[in-house]
């Protein structure tokens, strides 16, 4: 066999291969651009922010599925969580320099609120998966997990989504910007500074995500238990670490997109259910479990989520990508990118 | 339990019974596996020779009796414990994991196995072992795209990057042609020359007379014979194990 192909080949193997994602990845980029030209530069960005943000949720999503098989629909309590306790962190803060003025904290502060909120999901994680997932996996026989573990997250999102509204009330806790700074310009399109830090959040914490999971040794293992569990455990590999590792990843990652976009998405408790719907529609039409084709999924849904706003109008929003979701999964029912379940 | 003092004794299991619901896979089998043999399980499809493996790998824990390994008591304990504590399998269908390169697929065994890389980085244990196993072929390949031939070697490649005392080999054999069944038997004794203990499951007699040790038959789950290769293979009931009562 030949070891280096020519970049045309490489294109022309993966187009014939993968025609449904080839049509999706133009058709994106054909939408994007017109976006670009119709309605200005501000709605490719709007894109790009939200793309990276449903990106952060969905590559969740596709790990724990990937990894645990657990279909994940309380992922948007995770959402939630991160979105309150970044609230109940900044707000104090912001309060106390209005009264203190200091500008080095005054830029710093929004993160002491986001690094709050992911390290409470991370450790949400971890209770969840030891206080329920564990016990659920051992009494679980071959074949049910899948549903019971999907009973499961939704019965948590039950009792997170009524527990936040008893305790902390269903009124809505919103800020009106992290960093209030004028506007930044970029390409001559004015766009708030805390847009632009979502999207770099939602960037950095892809990139840490996709350089641990592929360079590191637990990484590694992470792979290896969602490619074959048996096997990885028969290389040594302690499920017992895995699993929760992996699902307090998952809520790390969402749990700082709920704080990173509190601007956006006020804090009340049910906050999560946008973005888990958004999240869902990422990981199947990209392929249930496939943690690259999220990422790229998450800014396809995006621009199309933007490009239906403002070419069909706000009310459409939520109709025309949930309808085009219906049609991508008649015609590849694993996702455009492939899924875990097709081997 | 003097036997399971023994240090001579990698492997020594009393009665290991496994249930699934009302069936009975394996039944009451004992076995002393000493230092430095290759030791063979045979018996016709469906004894209960895998279920075996799995009660004594971790991957089920046996309905009753106790699993000895090394001189400690393992019964119940799980896969990657059995696997740190040096024992390792390759599978009768390989199972490597199929988006990761043949190479990745060794590193894992490498890192996360019973240690003993020394000074070596895993790439370059990796990079030792698919040469041991005279891995015929690219090993930055994903290993979903290798055919059996292949998958087999790299399986094997794995579990000896796992570093173990004692080798679990589940139908290695199986499918080979005759050139590649000799490679394969020399390939076993240079592991056994290492110092590992080996398990053969096999069907090829002619792989179980050429470098078993010592072989065990089981039947519908039960041991129905013990011995060396020519021993067992004149076992009258063992003939008509796999023979059937006609013979």
């Amino acid at each position: 066999m030949e070891q280096k192909t020519s970049l045309a080949d490489a294109l022309r193997e993966t187009i014939s291969e993968n025609l449904a994602a080839t049509i999706i990845l133009v058709a994106t980029a054909v939408l994007a651009v017109w976006l670009g030209i119709s309605a200005g530069l501000s709605q490719v960005i709007i894109s790009l922010v939200t793309g990276g943000m449903w990106a952060l949720m969905a590559v969740g999503l596709a790990l724990v599925f990937g990894v645990m098989n657990v279909p994940h629909f309380a992922h948007g309590e995770s959402f939630m969580v991160g979105a309150f306790v970044a609230y109940f962190v900044f707000t104090p803060i912001r309060d106390y320099l209005a009264q203190n003025p200091n500008p080095a904290l005054t830029a710093v502060a929004p993160f002491a609120g986001m690094i709050a909120a992911a390290l409470a999901g991370a450790v949400l994680g971890v209770i969840l998966e030891r206080l329920l997932f564990y016990p659920l996996r051992i009494k679980s026989r071959a074949g049910e997990w899948v549903m019971n573990a999907f009973l499961l997250t939704v019965g948590i999102s039950f009792v997170m989504t009524n527990g936040a509204r008893l305790l902390i009330g269903a009124t809505f806790r919103g800020i009106p910007g992290y960093w209030l700074v004028p506007p930044l310009e970029i390409l001559g399109t004015r766009i708030a500074v805390d847009r632009v830090m979502a999207f770099a959040i939602a960037l950095v914490s892809i990139a840490a995500l996709w350089f641990f999971l592929g360079r590191t040794r637990t990484g590694r293992a992470i792979r290896a238990v969602s490619q074959d569990e048996v096997g990885a455990q028969m290389m040594g590999i302690n499920l017992n670490f895995i699993f929760p590792l992996t699902f307090s990843l998952a809520t790390a990652m969402a749990a700082l997109a709920g704080a990173s976009l509190l601007f956006m998405f006020q804090a009340y408790p049910t906050v999560g259910l946008t973005p888990l719907y958004f999240a869902w529609f990422v990981v199947m039409m990209a392929g249930l479990g496939n943690v690259a084709g999220a990422i790229v999924g998450g800014f396809i849904v995006a621009v199309f989520q933007t490009a239906t706003q403002q070419f069909a109008g706000i009310a459409w929003t939520d109709v025309i990508p949930t309808a085009l979701m219906i049609v991508i999964l008649l015609v590849v029912p694993f996702g455009i990118f492939g899924s875990e379940m097709e081997e | 339990m003097a036997a399971s003092k023994n240090n001579d004794l990698v492997l020594h299991t009393e009665e290991v019974v496994k249930n699934f619901g009302g069936l009975t896979a394996v039944n009451r089998v004992s076995m002393d596996v000493k230092r430095g043999q290759i030791y063979g399980l045979i018996g016709p499809n469906g004894a209960g020779k895998t279920t075996f493996l799995n009660c004594v790998a971790g991957v089920f824990a046996p309905t009753s009796g106790k699993v000895y390994f090394l001189g400690e008591e393992t019964t119940g304990a799980s896969a990657d414990w059995m696997c740190r504590r040096g024992m390792a399998r390759t599978f009768q269908i390989s199972r490597p994991f199929p988006r990761m390169t043949a190479r990745e697929n060794v590193m894992v065994g490498a890192v996360f196995g019973a240690g003993g890389n020394g000074a070596r980085s895993p790439e370059e244990r990796a990079e030792e072992m698919l040469e041991f196993v005279e891995f015929p072929w690219d090993p930055d390949v994903p290993a979903q795209r290798l055919n059996t031939v292949q998958l087999k070697r790299l399986d094997l490649a794995r579990a000896l990057a796992c570093n173990p005392e004692l080798l679990l080999l589940d139908e290695l054999a199986a499918g080979l042609t005759p050139h590649e069944l000799d490679d394969i038997m020399a390939v076993i004794r240079q592991i056994r020359d290492q110092g590992i203990t080996i398990i053969v499951v096999e069907h090829i007699m002619r792989v179980i007379q050429g470098i078993c040790d010592e072989v065990m038959v089981i039947d519908y789950g039960t041991q129905i014979a013990e011995g060396t290769p020519d021993e067992v293979l004149h076992n009258p009931r063992v003939i008509k194990a796999y023979l059937g009562e006609g013979h």
